[in-house]
């Protein structure tokens, strides 16, 4: 390892190589980068391809060494923003947060405000100093962590796969803050699944897979899923009628003018922003949102309520990792099955469709993202429910994950199997059955699917 | 590399003139010596619960009810309240009832009582003082780092609350014999344990790293007298 400085990049990696563990893989393979002042690089691979690692390895944020070098231009200050806002926050409010560098810089409180007000102009958020950060949308969130880096004038700013946790709203401030950020001269090394969404600000793509690092985009096979046009309807196993959406003591977060309904072996996706109540609408029909107003909602001919659906309804909640807890994954798959008394074989079978068969005797936690994910999500479609509630399902997963996510969804559907996923963009190319879009305050149905149903 | 990257943002806090012009408001200052306060009477009033003898018990219970009063003015919950009061009242007295029988049931409610006393000073100063205005006081008296660690606890209060509530609410989903219900059984507590405790602890884990990391990416650690937000 070794570290020297150069005149002619801000920050130049020089075939360097880094494995977590000396008898696995290198993550990283003799990988070289140069970047150059007001220049935005676009890293891009699948899962666990190594990305992360090489923010943090550039971050120095990696507890091994590595070999080759890391040549950082004398003075050069670099900033990392990670990947999900809500578990960098040190502070709870927005001056406060994008104080915390200049505190630990010993710089003066009467030269800290106009610090802080600089930085939140750069990322364009004009919201009260004191405004405390819950109060924030994901994309604001997002834009004060990268305020809270640039209130030190970094030279050069890594960010995290921002795309995943933005929705439309929020990826498009992130993109004029980074063509902001670029004519100031600020370097950008942005490591991103989705390397399309950036087109407009990055220089250069690069591609990391199997630890080489290589010029051009990561090109998975392509999604190909055939949208059904006409869906069997069978019994109803959700039914809404027009209803207000709100918390208790506050006013309506949106509203429902039409009667919903969702159907067996439909796949339906809850397309809003964030922050427009799409989880707390998953979690009050599966009957564990407490604080929302009573909502004239049946599932499969019942009042929601926690427990009284059995193996009948799956939720997955976002960060479905949260729920892995057992020795391996096959009593992880087990469990459930166990708990409702159905056939264990289930999970095995499950297992062998999916490909994990070879991951049953280890431990949930020792897998990547996209397996922990599909794990959980597996679990639950062991039970063969009536009802699966899925929350974001598909956030932070790359092609390969995104497609096998699918191929288990259809195949439930074609079972029975009613699924009502969420997400914060439209799914045009993905197989649902219809939306229910969530905008401007107002639940609503995509119109032409009832129609078709009437013409079939 | 981390070194290098540094050496400019040092010159930057000599370029502001750190120490000399440090002018902190009146206001500011008045601010950290109430909070400075409020934690000496929360540690008091806590301590207090644990320790007084009963007789004196109603004069905690006024303070605590006038704590409770002033917190739900400054928009604090009573529901975080209620729930940690049912959930020791449900444990307590049920391992009261399973140890002593029904007849020391009395001392159990009074344990729970004093819980409780114990409890309400806390969530006051979470209500009405500010996680970094209190990391500041304890600067006055703890390294920086250990002051750092115990507001940034207090800050994740609120998200591990709403983490464990979530976990619970997906493992019951998934048919773990942890409703109240099932946990009238003693022999289900262990499920209570393995399914929602130890996610909880590897979240809390994982966050804590989180949270350190992003803290020394931003120079935390660096200085050992920062200066402090108002």
């Amino acid at each position: 390892m070794d570290m020297v400085c150069v005149d002619m990049n801000l920050l130049k990696l020089d075939r360097v190589s880094f494995r977590y563990y000396s008898d696995s893989p290198l993550v990283l393979n003799e990988v070289s980068l140069s970047v150059r002042k007001g220049e935005c690089h676009c890293i891009n691979g699948p899962t666990g391809s190594g990305k992360s690692s090489l923010l943090n390895l550039i971050m120095g944020c990696l507890s091994r060494p590595f070999d080759g070098e890391l040549h950082i231009a004398d003075g050069v200050v670099l900033g990392l923003v990670m990947q999900d806002p809500n578990v960098q926050f040190i502070r709870q409010s927005v001056g406060a947060e994008v104080a915390f560098a200049l505190e630990n810089l010993a710089v003066p409180y009467d030269l800290m405000v106009g610090k802080v007000q600089a930085a939140l102009r750069r990322v364009g958020l004009y919201v009260s100093l004191d405004m405390p950060i819950e109060q924030l949308s994901l994309g604001q969130k997002y834009r004060l962590m990268i305020a809270a880096q640039l209130v030190y004038e970094p030279d050069i700013l890594l960010l995290d796969e921002p795309w995943a946790q933005l929705d439309d709203t929020g990826v498009e401030e992130l993109m004029s803050v980074l063509r902001r950020l670029k004519a100031d001269n600020v370097s950008i090394v942005l490591v991103e699944h989705n390397p399309a969404a950036f087109d407009d600000v990055v220089d250069q793509f690069w591609k990391l897979q199997d630890g080489k690092l290589t010029s051009g985009c990561f090109e998975s096979a392509p999604v190909s899923f055939t949208r059904p046009g006409y869906v069997p309807v069978g019994k109803s196993v959700l039914a809404f009628e027009p209803f207000e959406f709100c918390f208790e003591e506050q006013s309506p977060l949106f509203l429902c003018h039409e009667h919903l309904e969702l159907f067996e072996g439909e796949i339906v996706a809850l397309v809003g922003d964030n922050g427009a109540g799409k989880s707390s609408l998953l979690k009050s029909i599966a009957g564990i949102q407490s604080n929302v107003r009573a909502l004239p909602l049946a599932v499969l001919g019942k009042k929601p309520k926690l427990g009284i659906f059995g193996s009948e309804l799956g939720l997955l909640l976002q960060r479905p990792n949260r729920q892995l807890f057992e020795n391996t994954v096959l009593e992880e798959m087990q469990f459930s099955l166990k708990r409702f008394g159905l056939p264990l074989d289930n999970a095995d079978r499950l297992l062998s469709e999916l490909g994990l068969e070879h991951l049953k005797p280890h431990s949930p936690h020792t897998l990547s993202y996209g397996q922990q994910h599909l794990v959980a999500l597996a679990s639950l479609a062991s039970l063969k429910p009536k009802v699966l509630l899925l929350d974001d399902p598909l956030a932070g997963l790359d092609q390969a994950f995104y497609c096998r996510v699918w191929q288990l969804l259809v195949r439930l559907s074609q079972q029975g199997t009613a699924i009502l996923l969420s997400s914060h963009r439209q799914m045009s190319h993905m197989p649902v059955t219809r939306s229910w879009l969530l905008s401007d305050g107002v639940l609503q149905s995509e119109q032409g699917f009832m129609d078709s149903v009437n013409v079939g | 590399m981390q070194v290098k990257g540094r050496r400019k943002a040092t010159e930057y806090r000599r370029a502001t003139g750190s120490g000399n012009r440090c002018l902190e408001g009146s206001a500011a200052q008045k601010s950290s010596f109430v909070t400075a306060a409020s934690l000496i009477l929360v540690l008091f009033l806590s301590s207090a619960a644990f320790f007084i003898p009963d007789r004196y018990l109603p004069g905690l219970i006024l303070c605590d009810i006038f704590l409770v009063i002033h917190g739900l003015s400054r928009r604090g919950k009573l529901g975080v309240i209620v729930r940690v009061f049912l959930v020791q009242l449900i444990i307590t007295m049920s391992l009261y009832y399973l140890i002593h029988g029904q007849g020391q049931l009395a001392q159990g409610a009074l344990a729970v009582l004093r819980i409780l006393l114990a409890f309400i000073p806390g969530w006051w100063l979470s209500v009405s003082c500010r996680a970094e205005r209190i990391g500041e006081v304890l600067t006055w008296i703890l390294p920086v780092k250990w002051a750092f660690v115990i507001a940034a606890s207090i800050r994740l209060l609120p998200f591990m609350t709403v983490e464990l509530r979530e976990i619970y609410q997906i493992q019951c989903l998934r048919g773990a014999r942890i409703t109240p219900k099932f946990l009238r059984d003693p022999r289900n507590w262990p499920e209570l344990i393995n399914c929602v405790i130890f996610p909880l602890l590897i979240q809390l884990l994982k966050l804590s790293r989180q949270v350190a990391v992003a803290a020394q990416l931003r120079y935390f650690g660096k200085n050992k007298k920062p200066t402090h937000w108002r």
